[in-house]
């Protein structure tokens, strides 16, 4: 079964007439769904035509600003006027926030540099290294014997570092060896 | 007039300083990072790692690149594996060396120790006496200077191993070296199991004579990569067995070298903290490896002077110990003799070399070739002032950490 459709609204605004009216009137009299939207569009008719009744000119303070506007005639429009003090403190204003930033930047800056320079601000303590701690601390963890007082140990010192030729010690190295039958994974 | 150029240099002033001072910061930042950016977790576990080893280039010695086969992983990564022959003669050496290490610790020896190191201000020769009671303590008597000397640490602690052979050291080894069996021979009129130790470009870095008995390290000789001798070790006599002379008398007869109670090592439980707690200081080192040695070991001990910060780099072979401190050094360094070495100018005092540089002081003690020392000397902070950069650098990670000392 078709219903009104759009036919509904015009029904309801009483814009249909004649055997369209009947029609219309016969169809909402068998369809609960086209009555009830009828209903439904009714009420909402009736709520908007509420609004409508609205006047503006009987709220309070539009009365008093259109009296307002009727007593000093119409306004031109006119630009604001520039206030050359209100500009030069505004600069002003700027030129601090500018200045007091590179201070900070320049306080900072000179704090990192000078708490760069060394450690403790110049007063660290004067240290000849424990050697003998270091030392046993070093042989401790390399296994080895600790070189104590080195000092004395040192023998006369050549321009520069001696070492023994390697091909003699590998000599010794090989006369040490056995056969090399002999020399094989056990 | 006056108002817009004061304006103008203000805008000037304020862009170009945070600028200027902003680029200088990142500069100053990325140059500490860089110095520290190996400062983490990963890289010490890369070391830890049992990674893959280094291909063997063509110039490997024959034997050594013979053993070896390069493969191609499934990811395309080179590896090197060994033969089955080089394998099982490097997990020979390998083992050898591991029990070398336990027998220094578990053996009960006394003997003469002669240690001749080459150093970056000639060749310095110990002769020590050395008591050691199996599974206790070792008592080093060193009888070269006018008088003799006994070493012995007040937190009952004392080398564990001989001639440097530990099972620390003997772990690094494994990963930065190629150890072989040799074969048998004798040191000083002892029979002797021989290891050869190889850097991966088949040059022989390390030899040791292992007791054949015990196997008890017996004699040590290093070589630098220019083939020369840098060290040598050896005991000239020692007995295996019961203690024969009681090493307290020893300590009676001489002034003893021992740490003060409150220089006691406290051991950090991660290295890589330590050394990012001294960039924060301001302190910037090279990270977790310097000159080829990976950090393994870091401590602190609190002395009269301030606390001391020990860092321990070792591949095995060669061992550097840095010990960083606040202050500078003293005017008059009796005992030290002065040295330019990369200029920076050092103090040297046997295998140690102490110098001070923004308000560090930095000794270095080395069990490495002179060529080493030099180079790490060159590659840690050195002494003169600051540039510009790494001062404000500096200057900034201080601001920093007074803003927020837990950052």
């Amino acid at each position: 079964m078709s219903h009104l459709g759009t036919l509904i609204s015009a029904l309801i605004d009483g814009e249909l007439a004649g055997a369209e009216l009947d029609r219309a009137n016969a169809h909402l009299a068998g369809c609960d769904v086209c009555r009830t939207e009828a209903a439904q569009l009714r009420r909402l008719k009736r709520e908007l035509s509420a609004l409508g009744e609205f006047d503006a000119a009987d709220d309070a303070v539009t009365r008093r600003l259109l009296a307002m506007t009727l007593q000093s005639g119409p306004v031109a429009a006119r630009p604001l006027a520039r206030q050359p003090g209100r500009r030069a403190r505004r600069r002003r204003g700027r030129y601090v926030m500018w200045s007091a930033m590179s201070i900070v930047v320049v306080g900072v800056g000179a704090a990192a540099f000078g708490m760069g320079g060394s450690s403790s601000g110049g007063n660290e303590p004067q240290i000849t290294p424990q050697l003998e701690v270091f030392d046993m601390q070093h042989a401790i963890t390399s296994g080895d014997v600790p070189f104590a007082d080195p000092s004395s140990t040192r023998l006369p010192t050549p321009p520069t570092p001696p070492t023994l030729p390697k091909a003699s010690k590998r000599a010794s190295v090989r006369a040490s060896l056995r056969p090399s039958a002999e020399a094989t994974r056990p | 007039m006056n108002r817009h150029l004061g304006l103008l240099v203000s805008a000037v002033v304020t862009v170009t300083i945070p600028g200027l001072l902003a680029v200088l910061a990142i500069l100053g930042h990325e140059h500490a990072v860089a110095g520290t950016e190996v400062v983490s977790a990963t890289a010490l576990g890369d070391e830890s790692a049992v990674g893959p080893l280094p291909m063997a280039p063509a110039s490997t010695n024959q034997a050594v690149r013979n053993s070896m086969a390069g493969v191609q992983r499934t990811s395309g990564l080179p590896v090197t594996v060994f033969s089955d022959v080089a394998a099982g003669q490097q997990a020979y050496a390998m083992r050898l060396l591991a029990r070398a290490a336990a027998a220094g610790q578990a053996t009960t020896y006394q003997g003469v120790e002669v240690t001749s190191q080459s150093g970056v201000d000639g060749t310095v020769t110990v002769v020590s006496q050395v008591w050691h009671q199996g599974g206790g303590l070792t008592l080093i008597r060193t009888t070269t200077g006018a008088t003799p000397v006994v070493s012995y640490d007040t937190g009952d602690r004392s080398p564990a191993g001989v001639f440097g052979v530990t099972s620390a050291q003997v772990t690094l080894l494994g990963k930065h070296y190629v150890a072989a069996y040799r074969g048998d021979g004798s040191a000083n009129g002892m029979p002797a199991r021989i290891v050869d130790v190889y850097r991966f470009d088949g040059s022989l870095a390390a030899r040791f004579w292992l007791d054949a008995r015990t196997l008890v390290p017996l004699q040590r000789e290093d070589f630098d990569p220019a083939d020369k001798l840098v060290s040598d070790e050896l005991f000239t006599q020692v007995r295996f067995g019961p203690l024969t002379e009681r090493p307290t008398a020893a300590t009676a007869e001489a002034p003893a070298l021992a740490s003060s109670p409150e220089s006691a090592w406290v051991g950090a439980g991660s290295p890589v903290t330590v050394v990012a707690s001294l960039a924060k200081r301001g302190v910037r080192l090279p990270g977790t490896v310097l000159v080829g040695l990976p950090l393994y070991a870091a401590a602190w001990s609190g002395t009269g002077a301030g606390q001391v910060t020990d860092l321990e780099y070792s591949d095995g072979l060669s061992v550097i110990s840095l010990f960083v401190q606040r202050g500078t050094l003293a005017a008059s360094m009796t005992g030290w003799e002065p040295l330019r070495l990369d200029g920076i100018r050092v103090y040297v005092s046997g295998h140690s070399v102490t110098w001070a540089g923004r308000g560090e002081v930095y000794t270095l003690i080395a069990d490495a070739p002179p060529q080493t020392v030099a180079e790490a000397v060159a590659a840690l902070p050195g002494g003169g002032q600051p540039g510009l950069v790494d001062r404000l650098g500096r200057g900034f990670d201080r601001l920093a950490h007074l803003v927020d000392p837990f950052a």
